[in-house]
């Protein structure tokens, strides 16, 4: 993966990395998730979406750490809920 | 007569999922005369993969219709996992329908996986380079499919199924810029030519349940995350207060949980 820094500060930009992170997750075969969104916070970047499992959810956040070892990252990623529904929507 | 119809779509199954619905699967027959799955059954679409949809979809005891999603394209396995689906008893759509007989009724589903493109006033259009051209060919393509399988089917109830949306409504929650990898309105052209009652669909995680086509066609997006259970139920023809929520199993089922 490259490295895309700003060449007059050295950071990291963030447009980039969100971008990165994006293909990453989409593209990694140990990953493919289209639904994760980054969110820039003040402590560092944060993981937003759903999964179908706790495994996928913990590979996506070791991934991007691997990726970005300079960044600090956390992880709100969830586990969609699969009970059975309560209600039933009547159509006409 | 009423057709109970249970949908979700884009469950994303390999092993790590296998036996998660499985619970709300076995109780599904009490609540639903068919189940419709709206693509994205897979990760990666590969053949080891369908295997684990057939294990947690197959031998329901209701019917079930799917069409593909794009992560099911993504091993060029198409073929394979469309046989281990078959094999289970999955019937899987793709510019066609099928006919049900659900409790005396007909239930037509017509089905296609359908593509993205955009939606009126920001959509891609058939010009310049080969590669948009292409893109919007497969639009139009995938689109004119869902109108001819519509228009195949003799039944009392008409369902189009497909994995991207027909409308921008069921969006809502995704950014905007990326509605045109979403859907496309020719999706939507094709549902309204028909007498179609219901358009279900996947693909949007962060969109929202509920839209309709401009003709009126109620659209339902039930991609997993959007409806955050194991699936959702829609009573169809039955001529109560439209859009009205009545609690499971107050037609005469008994929710097995209680
Ligand atoms: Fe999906
Ligand atoms: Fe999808």
């Amino acid at each position: 993966m490259t490295e895309h820094r700003d060449v007059d500060t050295r950071r990291a930009t963030d447009a980039y990395v969100s971008a990165e992170i994006h293909r990453l997750l989409a593209e990694d075969p140990e990953v493919a998730e289209q639904g994760i969104t980054v969110v820039r916070r003040e402590l560092g970047l944060v993981l937003h979406g759903e999964v179908e499992s706790a495994q996928r959810r913990d590979e996506i956040l070791r991934r991007v750490a691997e990726h970005f070892p300079e960044l600090a990252v956390t992880s709100d990623i969830g586990v969609v809920r699969a009970q059975p529904p309560t209600e039933i929507e009547q159509l006409p | 007569m009423v057709i109970r119809i249970a949908a979700v779509g884009d469950v994303h199954l390999d092993e790590d999922v296998v036996g998660r619905f499985r619970p709300a699967l076995e109780e599904l027959p009490n609540h639903a005369d068919v189940l419709l799955l709206a693509g994205d059954l897979t990760r990666h679409g590969t053949e080891a993969e369908a295997r684990c949809v057939a294990r947690e979809f197959g031998g329901l005891g209701v019917p079930v219709v799917t069409v593909l999603g794009n992560h099911d394209y993504q091993c060029d396995e198409v073929p394979q996992v469309v046989e281990v689906l078959e094999e289970a008893g999955i019937t899987v759509l793709e510019g066609n329908g099928t006919v049900l007989d659900c409790s005396g009724s007909r239930l037509g589903i017509a089905g296609v996986k359908g593509f993205g493109g955009g939606f009126a006033g920001r959509c891609a259009a058939d010009f310049g380079e080969p590669e948009m051209k292409a893109f919007v060919g497969a639009s139009t393509e995938s689109a004119d499919a869902l109108k001819a399988a519509l228009h195949s089917l003799d039944c009392d109830l008409l369902v189009a199924l497909t994995h991207y949306s027909p409308v921008p409504d069921t969006l809502a929650g995704e950014p905007p810029e990326i509605y045109a990898f979403l859907g496309c309105y020719q999706l939507g052209q094709a549902i309204d030519s028909a007498p179609t009652t219901l358009a279900l669909h996947g693909h949007a995680h962060h969109g929202t349940e509920r839209g309709t086509t401009p003709g009126g066609v109620r659209v339902r997006n039930v991609a997993h995350p959007v409806i955050k259970q194991a699936y959702s139920v829609f009573h169809l023809g039955e001529h109560l207060e439209p859009g009205e929520v009545s609690r499971m199993g107050s037609l005469g089922t008994r929710p097995a949980w209680s």
